[in-house]
């Protein structure tokens, strides 16, 4: 029983790293209408900042603070300079798709570049003691990423709910035009939208390469469908959709690692071709998760 | 000219007449019917692992297993490996393709066809007696063995050569033929062309099939003459390299993406060859990726038609007035 439950866990933790990222997906396509394929190359590079950071004796968090920034720059950056003009000039999705995959493979090799194609680790252990819950073990860097999560998604779920700023992304994520005609200043709101998105990008780049025991210029990218398969099983653009689908997916991955190693991320990979072939939608629509009661 | 530099040609040449196959292939689906095949790459890669199974024999000679793992193999000759290895596109096409041919938003189909690709990849590398998992297939021998090098690699670009000009004469049927006025018009516009009763569903069928049998035998070409094949040589990256090509060159006319697959498939790497070395150099890959991907987006930006765009097909009537002047996109 208790290898179960490790899997669990297992899957747990994957699922903590992908819905830090496929959120802060979800959102960017929430938002702009793009799948933004360069986004685990924003992760990476706000990991191997927060790397060197860490390895001038800066503290875990302020590192992920910085790497957050890192982030919420970069992905502005990015929009204004990039996605935003081809927008503008009415380019069709797929366009926009080849142009975050040109970007990807710009910032990836760009990365690969200045670092080198070695392998790193973080100089961080914060706790190798093992705790046991319910027969499963977790390692002190494990707790923290699952908190991390968690804290994160709260954060998130309070600043949608119940500031001006949070009605306003989802006034506009639901319905674009009705929101402007309501006086929503839509490029303020997309700017914000942006950089909360990027902001998880940074540090969802830290925590994945936190949890690795080592990561090179590739390791995010590889990371990239299983972020886009959580963010289109909840539904392109739903935020709650993605931190469902984040469990679920993680725990497919957790789940197949028991029996068979090296296919655990493949089946996330055929869940996402199954759901775009079938069910374009994801959970959408099943669940109501972005309907208010009454 | 020296035995290496006409080898070193003759590779050019190999290399520029693979890529302009696999490019028309991928401007079939892409260019003219406007299938967003992500997934291309995989069919090159069956070509070139069933020609390097057909040529190189089985793996198993009664209960002892050589150095290599694979499925199945015979040692037949040359020029058999190649003609089954694209039948073996073909038929992949014809099973897969219902499945994927979905109308779908061409953004998620894309998607969906490069994770396909990965799966592909993935699969390849962790089953071991498949293909020889992540090492690949290698020693496949060169057809005419017995002969120099230097001989061996022209005759070789002559049988490039002539695949190249079959597979322009098949492209040049479909070009002027009614199924290209199909396969534009979906397009275009797929329910407009649907509503006019056209068969939609089987048009994109048809150019898949065609496209990616000639991109198994590009890839049945390409292992015949380099001699190995692994995962690592066909990852998602590669069918963007194809994309790229596409478009640089020019969609849906044949010489335009002749020159952006010499242009990508051939220019680059090896202009790269010729920098002054900086660096590691594991960085030149990196930098050709690099320029590739910063010159696709100067490229959709600045000229997204191409460097040859699509010719204006002009429809005459009988009576010599141009009624209909159809400028594609």
């Amino acid at each position: 029983m208790s290898l179960i439950e490790q899997g669990i866990g297992f899957g747990l933790i994957q699922a903590s790293i992908i819905a830090i990222a496929s959120v802060g997906f979800t959102m960017q396509f929430g938002i702009a209408n793009l799948l933004n394929l360069a986004f685990t190359e924003v992760m990476s590079l706000a990991g191997f900042v927060a790397y060197a950071t860490l390895s001038h004796s800066v503290n875990l968090w302020l590192s992920l603070i910085v790497a957050a920034c890192v982030g919420a720059v970069s992905s502005l950056a990015i929009s204004k300079l990039l996605y935003d003009p081809f927008r503008r000039r009415g380019a069709k999705p797929f366009t926009l798709v080849i142009v975050s995959l040109a970007l990807n493979l710009l910032l990836q090799n760009g990365i690969l570049a200045v670092v080198g194609p070695s392998f790193f680790t973080y100089p961080v252990t914060l706790g190798q003691e093992n705790i046991r819950v319910l027969h499963a073990r977790f390692s002190g860097d494990e707790l923290i990423i699952i908190g991390i999560a968690v804290g994160i998604m709260l954060a998130l779920h309070l600043l949608l709910r119940f500031t001006q700023i949070g009605r306003a992304m989802r006034a506009m994520s639901a319905n674009r035009d009705l929101a402007r005609s309501s006086g929503i200043p839509a490029a303020r709101v997309e700017a914000v939208v942006w950089a909360i998105s990027g902001a998880l990008a940074g540090i969802a780049g830290v925590v994945l390469f936190l949890n690795v025991s080592t990561f090179n210029p590739a390791t995010a990218s590889s990371f990239l469908v299983v972020i886009i398969a959580a963010a289109v099983l909840g539904g392109a653009g739903e935020v709650y959709g993605a931190m469902l689908a984040a469990v679920i997916v993680g725990e497919a991955i957790g789940i197949t690692s028991l029996w068979i190693p090296s296919y655990s991320t493949v089946s996330a990979f055929v869940l996402l071709v199954i759901v775009l072939m079938l069910r374009p939608e994801g959970v959408r629509g099943i669940l109501n998760l972005s309907r208010e009661a009454a | 000219m020296s035995s290496g530099l006409s080898i070193y040609i003759a590779t050019l040449f190999v290399y520029a007449g693979v890529s302009i196959i696999a490019c028309w292939g991928l401007d079939l689906q892409y260019g003219s019917t406007g299938i967003p095949n992500f997934a291309y790459i995989i069919f090159q890669a069956i070509g070139a692992y069933v020609a390097a199974m057909l040529t190189l024999g089985p793996a198993k000679h009664g209960s002892v297993i050589t150095y290599q793992q694979y499925l199945f193999g015979a040692r037949l000759p040359y020029p058999l490996p190649i003609l089954l290895a694209t039948f073996a596109g073909a038929a992949l096409s014809v099973v897969v393709g219902p499945f994927l041919l979905r109308r779908l938003r061409e953004d998620y189909l894309a998607i969906a066809m490069l994770v396909l690709s990965l799966i592909a990849t993935v699969v390849t590398e962790a089953d071991v007696g498949l293909v020889n998992g992540t090492t690949g297939i290698f020693n496949v021998p060169e057809p005419f063995g017995s002969l120099s090098p230097a001989t061996q690699s022209w005759i070789y670009v002559g049988t490039v050569a002539i695949g190249v000009l079959i597979c322009a004469a098949v492209v040049r049927r479909i070009v002027h033929s009614p199924l290209d006025r199909v396969l534009r018009s979906v397009r275009e516009n797929e329910v407009a062309a649907s509503s006019l009763g056209k068969n939609v569903r089987g048009a994109k069928l048809a150019t898949f099939i065609a496209g990616n049998t000639m991109a198994a035998f590009s890839g049945a070409l390409l292992i015949e003459f380099i001699g190995a094949w692994a995962p690592s040589g066909w990852e998602y990256a590669e069918t963007f390299v194809y994309f790229s090509a596409v478009i640089i060159g020019g969609r849906g006319r044949r010489g335009g993406v002749a020159v952006g697959a010499v242009i990508l498939g051939v220019g680059i790497s090896e202009a790269v060859r010729y920098l002054p070395t900086f660096g590691d150099p594991s960085l030149v890959g990196a930098v050709q990726f690099m320029f590739i991907g910063a010159l696709i987006i100067a490229f959709l930006w600045w000229r997204p038609e191409g460097i040859l765009p699509e010719r204006k097909r002009v429809f005459r009537l009988p009576d010599e007035a141009p009624l209909v002047e159809v400028e594609s996109a």
